[in-house]
């Protein structure tokens, strides 16, 4: 199954009694930029540094571009870019000298790298400036930097608009989605804020307590959000009189106005406009609301607290 | 061979831009001026008397020419060396677990092995650079100082003996390599250092015949110094010796690619 870029099979971690990833299954496919949605403490970064040959599965196992993960397999790092957690970089060392120590290492004869992904991370300005001396957000870039330098297949990144100012999130995003869609790079990428995540992956898997509860593309997901239409009348006793007659099911939420969650309501907002004008009850207010995000994501992890 | 230059590359360029080096450099500088002081109070008498401390630390001086000046070398870098290689091993192994940049380090086409072997080799070289300028510091600051009884036929088996005490505590640094990186930071390495060198003294002046079966005390059993009580060490020394830098190299080893960087 080399299609598969990431695979996962049953991977799993305990340490003594806590289970920080259970059994998850992962799948992803070339130019995927799949989100890894998680809570602090979920189990993202557990299952990164197993991707990442860094932590041993107590079970299961991982395999990247079909080649089983072990510390062992150097050479699947030539394929891969990593960030894992906030990037510490050697204090005492420049921007450009730590970008040079990864450049060897990785073994790279083009020296024009380091140059390049400096450019391209908006770093060129602090070339030589020591690490020690950056602010958060430019460390955050040099670490993302020292993952691009030798223009991996799969970057695996752990949160990495961690530190970042609005600008320098929108940066990264616009990179990383011109990096799968130009380049058919694949990206792995972890986040706790699923309203950041998916404004750029393909897929999205939540994982909560180390099960991947959720797994889905992101227009299925975004489909799968909760909508409501909301009416406000100049009578709204009488218009949920009139609705319920036409077989609408209506709720009058605090301020008085209707909640509407019917799929014909939802689809169809100027039939409900339409039959309550014809009435004598034209909507002075009628809109779609859409389920946030993030109340979404909490949705989710509640509804498996209930079922589990 | 590629790898392990850049592994080298790196920990050159890490060594070179720290602090601790020059640090160090200067300090081993320092302690070889003082050593030829040291013999210089101990030929004029006079000075001590005004001074309580000195004319203590005189005192134990078994003369004052070459031969002791020498001797005192010796003994000064049995003790200075396993205080100066643990420590610059403790950084070097603890720092990147404190700096949290190991994680870097594990996911590389260099393969980790490569990674620990590399820093033990700068070590190794460091350590015996500190060595060299403590006892080129040491000899001329005693020529300046007009210590007596300079002979070049005992220079040569005196610095064959130094360096020979030098390569054994430079080689004892991969124990030290195994629990800083076991102990992910310095703390641990340094308390095992100090611990290491109480138990050696304690070994040398209560349990002398124990001091054939401890790595550590090797060097001292080597270089005579511990007089003539004590003969050279024997096969079992040195066996026991070279088991534990194995077990130290392969320990790191084995550390840095099965456990759990978490």
């Amino acid at each position: 199954m080399i299609g598969d870029v990431i695979r996962t099979e049953n991977l799993t971690k305990h340490y003594g009694e806590i289970h920080a990833v259970e059994t998850v299954n992962l799948q992803i496919k070339q130019g995927e930029i799949y989100g890894f949605l998680g809570l602090n403490g979920a189990g993202k970064t557990t299952t990164i540094r197993m991707l990442l040959g860094m932590i041993r599965p107590t079970r299961g196992e991982a395999f990247l571009y079909g080649e089983k993960v072990d510390p062992g397999n150097t050479d699947l790092w030539n394929r891969v870019g990593h960030l894992v957690e906030i990037p510490y970089s050697y204090p005492e060392l420049t921007v450009l000298e730590n970008l040079e120590i990864f450049r060897r290492l990785r073994l790279l004869k083009d020296r024009d790298v380091v140059t390049e992904v400096m450019d391209r991370l908006h770093l060129g300005r602090y070339r030589n400036m020591k690490a020690r001396n950056l602010s958060h957000g430019n460390a955050q870039r040099l670490g993302i930097a020292r993952a691009l330098i030798h223009h991996p297949g799969l970057l695996i990144l752990d949160e990495p608009a961690n530190g970042l100012d609005p600008a320098g999130i929108v940066q990264v995003r616009e990179l990383l989605t011109d990096l799968a869609r130009s380049h058919g790079v694949t990206i792995f990428i972890s986040s706790h804020i699923l309203g950041e995540i998916s404004r750029f992956a393909t897929r999205i898997g939540i994982i909560h307590e180390g099960k991947l509860i959720r797994e889905s593309e992101v227009g299925q997901l975004k489909r799968s959000m909760h909508r409501t239409l909301h009416v406000h009348t100049l009578n709204n006793q009488k218009a949920r009189e009139i609705l319920t007659h036409q077989g609408y099911t209506s709720s009058p939420l605090p301020d008085g106005s209707l909640e509407l969650p019917d799929e014909p309501a939802i689809s169809h907002p100027e039939k409900v406009s339409a039959l309550l004008a014809s009435k004598g009850l034209p909507p002075v207010k009628i809109a779609l609301d859409e389920e946030d995000l993030e109340h979404f994501f909490f949705r989710i992890i509640k509804n498996h607290h209930e079922q589990s | 061979m590629k790898e392990i230059k850049a592994a080298l590359w790196m920990e050159i360029l890490k060594v070179r831009r720290t602090k601790i080096f020059p640090i160090s450099v200067y300090f081993f500088i320092f302690i070889g001026i003082m050593m030829g002081f040291l013999m210089f109070v101990a030929r004029h008498p006079e000075i001590a008397n005004r001074s309580a401390t000195i004319s203590t630390k005189t005192s134990f001086l078994p003369g004052s020419d070459w031969n002791a000046f020498f001797d005192l070398m010796i003994q000064l870098v049995l003790t200075l060396g396993v205080i100066g290689s643990g420590i610059i091993t403790s950084w070097n192994f603890g720092r990147e677990f404190s700096d949290r940049t190991v994680k870097d380090l594990l996911s590389l086409p260099v393969p980790r092995s490569t990674i620990v072997l590399s820093k033990l080799i700068i070590l190794f070289v460091w350590n015996i650079l500190l060595s060299i300028c403590f006892v080129v510091t040491a000899i001329i600051s005693g020529l300046l100082l007009q210590v007596p009884g300079w002979s070049g036929t005992a220079l040569t088996p005196f610095l064959v003996t130094f360096m020979m005490c030098v390569i054994f505590n430079s080689l004892l640094i991969t124990p030290v390599a195994l629990i800083a990186s076991a102990g992910r930071g310095y703390m641990l390495p340094i308390s095992f250092i100090i611990l290491i060198l109480i138990f050696t003294q304690l070994l040398f002046v209560g349990l002398p015949d124990l001091t054939f079966w401890f790595p550590w005390a090797l060097p001292a059993l080597f270089s005579g110094v511990a007089g003539e009580a004590l003969p050279s060490p024997g096969y079992i020394s040195y066996l026991i010796f070279i088991l534990t830098i194995l077990a130290g190299l392969f320990g790191t080893i084995a550390w840095w690619r099965y456990t759990d960087h978490r």
